[in-house]
């Protein structure tokens, strides 16, 4: 039951991730913006991470039955939502991977060594950074522009790194309930991504050549 | 108050957006009018307008004494989609 959940709620991730992605690669061949471009590309390896951890799911216990991949589909599904969460931070422009204050290096040093065993839980620490620098920065943002849509992204980007989190923190509770809040929580992240997306008009949307 | 940069893509919309809502009289916008409305140098906008009229954006028209643009039906269309994809972008904090 709680495989058919994880299976169903890794699709949901792909289908919302993909939606956003087709959004950003219409605007990006209709303006030619490379920060569209960035984002279309962040949201497609998003979706596309979601999507292998879902469908490995599916094909490991319809077809194969070994049982033995879950690791190795789960390393890959989310080392390429990685890459996504990546292209959403760089988009902001990092100035710098780690802050240079030494406490700060306190608290996200150990982010990296302390799962050093896990390949998985690696990735998942550098998705969790990744996240946070994004929330932060359109919160900044949204301190600009007081849009109501920039706090529904902030807030998706937040439920993603507390997601992240939560999966990354599983690790000392294996095989519980943990794993499938994080997905919930990284599902409802999207959704809140999705909410300002679903606002914007779709008509007249129809254009050739970029200029 | 601090100068923002502007990318090529907002430049476009602002060209557009003065075509459609602040043309002088109905023989369109002159290239004068359009770069004190865009704030950019006559080098640039000829390069932007060629490439506009070019796409069916603008529409050129012959005056007494010089080229004037108007915007056209797909250019509407266009700025309608830019300001979707605008408020797109910045509802992530960012910029087309």
């Amino acid at each position: 039951m709680e495989f058919a959940l994880e299976i169903i709620l890794n699709l949901v991730g792909f289908g919302v991730g993909l939606l956003i992605g087709i959004f950003a690669h219409i605007g990006f061949k209709n303006t030619g913006s490379p920060t569209l471009f960035r984002l279309t590309i962040a949201f497609l390896s998003i979706s596309i991470g979601f999507g292998v951890v879902g469908l490995g799911y599916m094909s490991d216990s319809f077809f194969i039955h070994s049982g033995k991949i879950e690791t190795e589909i789960q390393t890959l599904g989310i080392g390429i939502q990685t890459v996504g969460y990546f292209f959403i931070a760089f988009s902001h422009g990092i100035k710098s991977f780690f802050p240079k204050s030494r406490y700060l290096k306190s608290i996200v040093v150990p982010l990296f060594i302390i799962p050093g065993n896990s390949i998985e839980h690696i990735i998942r620490s550098i998705s969790f950074i990744l996240l946070v620098y994004g929330t932060i920065e359109t919160i900044m943002s949204y301190m600009e522009n007081r849009k109501t849509s920039t706090i529904f992204v902030a807030s998706g980007l937040g439920l993603l790194a507390l997601g992240e989190f939560l999966g990354w923190y599983s690790v000392v509770f294996p095989k519980s309930v943990l794993y499938v809040i994080s997905i919930s929580t990284k599902i409802v992240g999207l959704g809140a991504l999705f909410v300002p997306i679903s606002k914007v008009p779709l008509r007249g949307m129809k254009f050739g050549g970029n200029i | 108050m601090a100068a923002t940069y502007r990318t090529h893509m907002s430049i476009i919309g602002d060209i557009l957006t003065t075509t459609r809502d602040e043309v002088p009289d109905e023989t369109g916008a002159s290239v004068t009018y359009l770069i004190r409305k865009a704030n950019i140098s006559y080098g640039r906008i000829s390069k932007i307008l060629e490439t506009l009229v070019q796409q069916g954006l603008l529409e050129q028209t012959s005056s007494y004494r010089a080229c004037k643009y108007k915007i056209s039906s797909r250019g509407r269309e266009f700025l309608q989609a830019y300001r979707g994809f605008r408020e797109f972008a910045e509802t992530f904090g960012l910029r087309i």
